[in-house]
């Protein structure tokens, strides 16, 4: 990760309603938004930011960009993130949801060659409090600290950034993953990330039922993390859908008759237990958790 | 979304996968018209497993027969579901059965090759000889190949088998499939393959720019399947066990999951929980409609029969808080002002509410509202959770209505229970 306010960020998709609305608060909170794209309405301004038709056009004029925001529509994603890995840009937040999930197969594929960094789909983004918003992160929760926060859910981040801050346990970084049921990164690229960021002394996980890399994640925590690590599960009532998932196992589901709903919240419960990673039981807990694992 | 087996036999002929001769039987008396020679089977097209064992598969052997067996099938319901539709095709005669899949492993973010050397209707067998092959990169027929030597197979089966793999494949990218699954693949004593039954899954996200696939599915009469197409933007979280008096309204499924953990722990019982878009932005309307969205849910959830208590809890923005406050008073003021039998005596108990809070909580408010509501429906009452916004004025217009409003969400759990409860007693 290499984000400060000095980062050149591009927007995909700029025009589109959402997207421009965005870009307006970003801008405002210090985020070095130099150029826009979006095809058929290059040469105007939005926000006193060039728009462009292309994204090689807009990296010979403002380029080279450290990261990008994409907010086409899902259909348009996939084509959007090939075009700003070919114009080398390392960092992609994808804001759009809903993206068919072998357009992601393919993405995936390429920034794995790549080692381009992916976000999301359907990701609120990443915001590095008083400093940098990249993404549609409502910054009204968040206040700058030393707690890296990780998420892969959606507005229950906010619940637990304002937890934290009305604790006075300010946070260094705020990722979303996204909920879409493929996304890029992974708690566990994040976690390696976070270990190394010198500004981060502890990290809070916010997982969320459905899903199934927890067991990897909690061991590699044991195993490779030496900062705190305190996690919080959202959904213990209620049941997964049944799609996602391990793909033996849903196919041994579906052989032996109708599939029984089963919560994975539980279970990603106990495997950071485990991995004696504490776990919270209400958003509201997991401040003292932080703050009793610091003092360790 | 997943097809009926007529259907994927459809996409499997077209990619050329063999399948049967067979036709599509909408009536018994299309029987009569029968172009395929007997013997036949005719097997009941649901969208569920476990046909064969419920008696939705018959072997017959003439027109008679097939009439009687096609009567008996359209009015065998299979785990609930009627067929629409029969399929009858030509029999087989199997030396080996397999069992082929093409997958994508959500937990990988790959799609994956299953093969079973023993394949059928013997659950317990197919899932014991399952291989499995990871399509790391960009498939080729060698991904394909690996499947088929670790299901054992020798000669050539290799290729036979292979190139059904390849096939099936093909077809998973080309219309954005979930699951392409053949089960058997039956194998004849000269070594030649066919596809006796096929199950295709949908990905829901891609049916956009699969409009044949979107026809299909709105063709094949499947009620249930329908209505999951043409989602609303409400969505609803399902859970086991609903039978409460808590009503839940959250924006983002996450939080509502949270929120509903919250109840339960406290040992409260949830009936309903609504969500409206976490990611809408409220102050800018063009472009979703998250106004809309809360109106109707407060609207769904009011109207439910044993709900005593709502708790919303929305987190977003100032400028959002503010509209969510509005949204709800001007509801619940206009569920108020609509009701005929709220008398002039109610309004001034009403107004002076406004003026003394001391007095307002206990009696005027909440009794004024349960008195006019006796005779239409027990309406609610609200614990609210919004942070920040300039919400004052709005809490002074709803005063004389039983709305509770917590910025805290362990308190407004806690106030949304003792509701609960003392609405039980």
């Amino acid at each position: 990760m290499n984000l400060t306010p000095d980062s050149k960020v591009l927007v995909q998709g700029i025009t589109q309603p959402l997207a421009s609305y965005h870009a307006a608060r970003m801008k405002a909170y210090g985020t070095n938004l130099v150029a826009g794209v979006s095809a058929g309405q290059g040469g105007q301004e939005l926000h006193g930011i060039p728009v462009f038709d292309l994204v090689e056009e807009a990296r010979h004029q403002r380029g080279p960009f450290d990261a990008t925001i994409i907010f086409v529509e899902s259909y348009w994603v996939l084509d959007a993130a090939l075009e700003a890995i070919e114009a080398g840009i390392p960092q992609i937040i994808l804001v759009t949801g809903g993206i068919p999930p072998l357009d992601m197969v393919r993405l995936l594929r390429k920034a794995q060659i790549t080692e381009t960094l992916i976000v999301g789909p359907s990701s609120s983004g990443i915001i590095v409090p008083g400093k940098v918003l990249l993404g549609t992160q409502e910054s009204n929760f968040y206040s700058p600290g030393s707690i890296g926060l990780i998420s892969r859910a959606g507005t229950l981040t906010y619940e637990v950034a304002l937890a934290l801050t009305q604790a006075e346990l300010g946070q260094s970084i705020g990722v979303n993953l996204g909920t879409d049921a493929i996304v890029g990164s992974s708690f566990h690229q994040w976690l390696r990330v976070l270990a190394t960021d010198e500004n981060t002394q502890a990290i809070v996980l916010v997982d969320q039922t459905g899903g199934g890399s927890e067991e990897e994640t909690a061991q590699y925590i044991a195993k490779a993390i030496d900062k705190p690590v305190v996690a919080y599960v959202a959904g213990c009532h209620t049941p997964v859908d049944k799609q996602v998932g391990n793909a033996s196992a849903i196919i041994a589901a579906q052989l032996s008759g109708p599939v029984t709903n089963a919560s994975t919240a539980q279970h990603k419960v106990a495997a950071f237990k485990q991995a004696k990673v504490p776990v919270a039981e209400r958003p509201s807990q997991i401040p003292d958790l932080v703050r009793k694992a610091l003092k360790k | 979304m997943d097809l009926l087996e007529y259907q994927a036999k459809e996409l499997f002929r077209e990619i050329g996968i063999p399948v049967l001769p067979s036709q599509q039987i909408d009536h018994p008396r299309d029987l009569k018209r029968l172009k395929i020679p007997y013997p036949v089977v005719l097997k009941s097209q649901v969208p569920t497993g476990g046909r064969g064992k419920a008696g939705g598969i018959r072997f017959v052997e003439n027109t008679i027969d097939a009439i009687a067996a096609a009567r008996a099938i359209f009015n065998l319901p299979i785990l609930g579901r009627y067929p629409q539709v029969l399929l009858a095709e030509s029999r087989y005669d199997a030396e080996k059965e397999f069992f082929l899949a093409v997958i994508l492993d959500y937990a990988l973010g790959r799609p994956v090759l299953l093969g079973s050397s023993q394949g059928g209707i013997h659950v317990e067998a197919v899932i014991e000889h399952m291989q499995r092959v990871v399509v790391e990169q960009e498939f080729s027929p060698f991904y394909a190949r690996r499947l088929a030597l670790k299901m054992g197979l020798h000669g050539n089966l290799i290729e036979s088998v292979s190139g059904i793999l390849q096939k099936m494949y093909q077809l998973f990218v080309q219309k954005d499939l979930d699951l392409v699954e053949i089960n058997p693949l039956a194998i004849s004593s000269t070594g030649e393959v066919m596809a006796l039954d096929g199950k295709i899954t949908a990905n829901d996200n891609a049916l956009g720019r699969h409009s044949e696939l979107a026809t299909l599915v709105s063709t094949s009469a499947d009620g249930n399947n329908n209505q999951q197409r043409v989602k609303s933007q409400l969505t609803e979280l399902n859970w086991t066990d609903t039978e409460g008096n808590i009503g839940i309204l959250c924006n983002g499924t996450c939080l509502a999951a949270t929120t509903l953990d919250l109840i339960y722990q406290a040992k409260g019982k949830p009936a309903s929980c609504l969500i409206v878009d976490g990611y809408a932005s409220w102050d800018l309307q063009s472009v979703s409609s998250p106004v809309q969205q809360l109106q109707s849910a407060l609207q769904q959830i009011t109207e439910a029969k044993d709900i005593k208590v709502v708790l919303v809890n929305i987190l977003s923005s100032a400028a959002a808080s503010q509209e969510v406050a509005e949204v709800i008073a001007n509801y619940l003021l206009s569920k108020v002002e609509k009701t005929p039998v709220l008398s002039a005596a109610d309004q001034a108990e009403r107004l002076t509410g406004v003026t003394s809070p001391s007095h307002r909580e206990q009696s005027s408010g909440i009794g004024t509202l349960h008195r006019q509501s006796a005779s239409v429906t027990e309406f609610p009452q609200f614990v609210i959770r919004v942070v920040g916004g300039e919400i004052d004025s709005t809490k002074e217009r709803l005063a004389a209505i039983p709305v509770h409003w917590m910025d805290n969400l362990d308190k407004a759990v806690a106030k949304t229970i003792s509701i609960a409860k003392s609405a039980v007693k």
